[in-house]
């Protein structure tokens, strides 16, 4: 990145292709919605761009490219003054973030997952993304998040907890 | 165990972040209590739900929308970059100095000329200053001193114009005073190389009437070696109404130039 700071834009492109699919995946189970996670992760690198001597020499590049995905998902939506839970329909989940073709295929278990996923509020969700979907560790999460390992912790093992529960109430109707 | 702190508990245990102590506390509540292993089954399920999930993967539109965006950037910033200039500071900074150098140059040599050409128009404007006074003496027809006095200012100068010349060539031809006539010839004589003079002197030499300047013009022209006044000289020799001392001084200049 340091690189690219200093004018080898061709180096971003190395960068994209690291990091594109990590964060394509995070805004798309944050949204549930592919196609605007793909103009979101594009808004992301385009940014990074454009802002590129924003960077701060020695911050991970993994946190900053994550603070930029957390920013452009908030400005997102509130551009659109609504928060995901105020307008995507939760039964239609599963349309919204797997492929049509796939959908057959699909496994139940995975569908009452992502609707259960939509019922968390924001942070929780965020949360789950980050440790359990991106197997990222507390440590960096919290550097993501500017908050404590600890406070994570604790906030990731209620939000598995709400996640259950969501999870086999769904599962009973 | 409260439900809480049973939960947190078995979420660790299915992540295996437990002590072994932790981990067999945790087996037996798991063997005493139905409804712990229940909700260790839940979260487990849960939890292998979350881990058994697919990567999604992004269409090749937006690779290409990025790669067509870095392009395009990649051209901005390269124009950018030519239109600053003296890129690192350093050079901006060397580039300011060398400024004000040249610039305080610059000035230096406009204030410099500036003040030759205001010395040259003071001294021309003195020249012109003693001109006029000369010609006002010169021409002043009521003291003879102030006459000669002019005249003497144009020996004086360096170069005599044709005003000048023809101010001095009146007082030697037709001055009331001789000694004003004679020190006009004098000045004159500072400029004979110069034609228009020169042809002044040689009509005086026909016209003169005063002898001692007849005698003083016919020195000059034998200094000045203008053998063609040979004839001129002939002519006052041959005239009855020329002293003789300046007839001697003719017949003289003829032996001389001839």
């Amino acid at each position: 990145m340091e690189a690219v700071k200093n004018g080898d834009l061709q180096q971003a492109s190395l960068l994209f292709d690291r990091y594109n699919k990590r964060i394509y995946n995070f805004l798309a189970r944050m949204t549930m919605d592919r196609a605007l996670a793909e103009d979101l992760t594009q808004n992301v690198f385009l940014r990074i761009i454009k802002y590129r001597n924003s960077y701060r020499e020695g911050l991970r590049f993994q946190s900053w490219i994550y603070q930029v995905a957390r920013n452009i998902f908030s400005d997102h939506y509130q551009m659109h003054k609504n928060r995901f839970s105020d307008f995507v329909d939760v039964e239609k989940i599963s349309d919204h973030i797997t492929d049509k073709n796939e959908s057959e295929v699909h496994e139940e278990q995975e569908k009452l997952l992502e609707r259960s996923m939509a019922l968390l509020n924001e942070e929780q969700r965020e949360l789950l993304v980050l440790t359990r979907f991106q197997h990222m560790k507390y440590e960096d999460v919290a550097v993501v998040m500017n908050t404590t390992v600890a406070n994570i912790k604790v906030k990731v093992h209620r939000a598995i907890a709400k996640l259950r529960e969501h999870y086999f109430e769904l599962e009973k109707i | 165990m409260d439900n809480e702190k049973l939960e947190m508990q078995l979420i660790d245990y299915i992540d295996g972040k437990l002590s072994e102590d932790e981990r067999q506390q945790v087996e037996q509540e798991l063997v005493r209590n139905d409804q712990a292993f229940k909700l260790y089954e839940q979260l487990k399920e849960v939890i292998h739900a979350i881990d058994k999930t697919k990567k999604l993967d992004p269409s090749h539109e937006l690779k290409k929308k990025f790669d067509d965006f870095l392009v395009a950037e990649i051209k901005g910033s390269k124009k950018e970059a030519r239109s600053i200039f003296f890129q690192p500071g350093f050079f901006r900074i060397a580039a300011a100095v060398a400024l004000l150098i040249v610039g305080g140059g610059i000035g230096f040599w406009i204030s410099k000329q500036s003040t030759q050409r205001q010395e040259i128009e003071a001294i021309a404007q003195e020249l012109a200053r003693t001109k006029t006074l000369m010609m006002g003496l010169i021409e002043n027809q009521q003291s003879a001193s102030q006459r000669l006095q002019g005249v003497n200012v144009a020996l004086t100068i360096q170069n005599a114009d044709d005003e000048v010349v023809k101010a001095l060539a009146l007082r030697m031809n037709e001055d009331a005073n001789t000694n004003v006539r004679l020190a006009a010839l004098d000045a004159l004589s500072k400029f004979h190389t110069e034609p228009q003079v020169r042809k002044v002197l040689l009509e005086a030499l026909s016209t003169q009437k005063d002898p001692v300047v007849q005698i003083a013009l016919i020195q000059l022209m034998v200094k000045m070696k203008e053998k063609s006044v040979v004839n001129d000289l002939q002519k006052i020799v041959e005239d009855d109404e020329t002293m003789k001392a300046v007839k001697d001084e003719a017949y003289s200049g003829i032996l001389k130039l001839s």
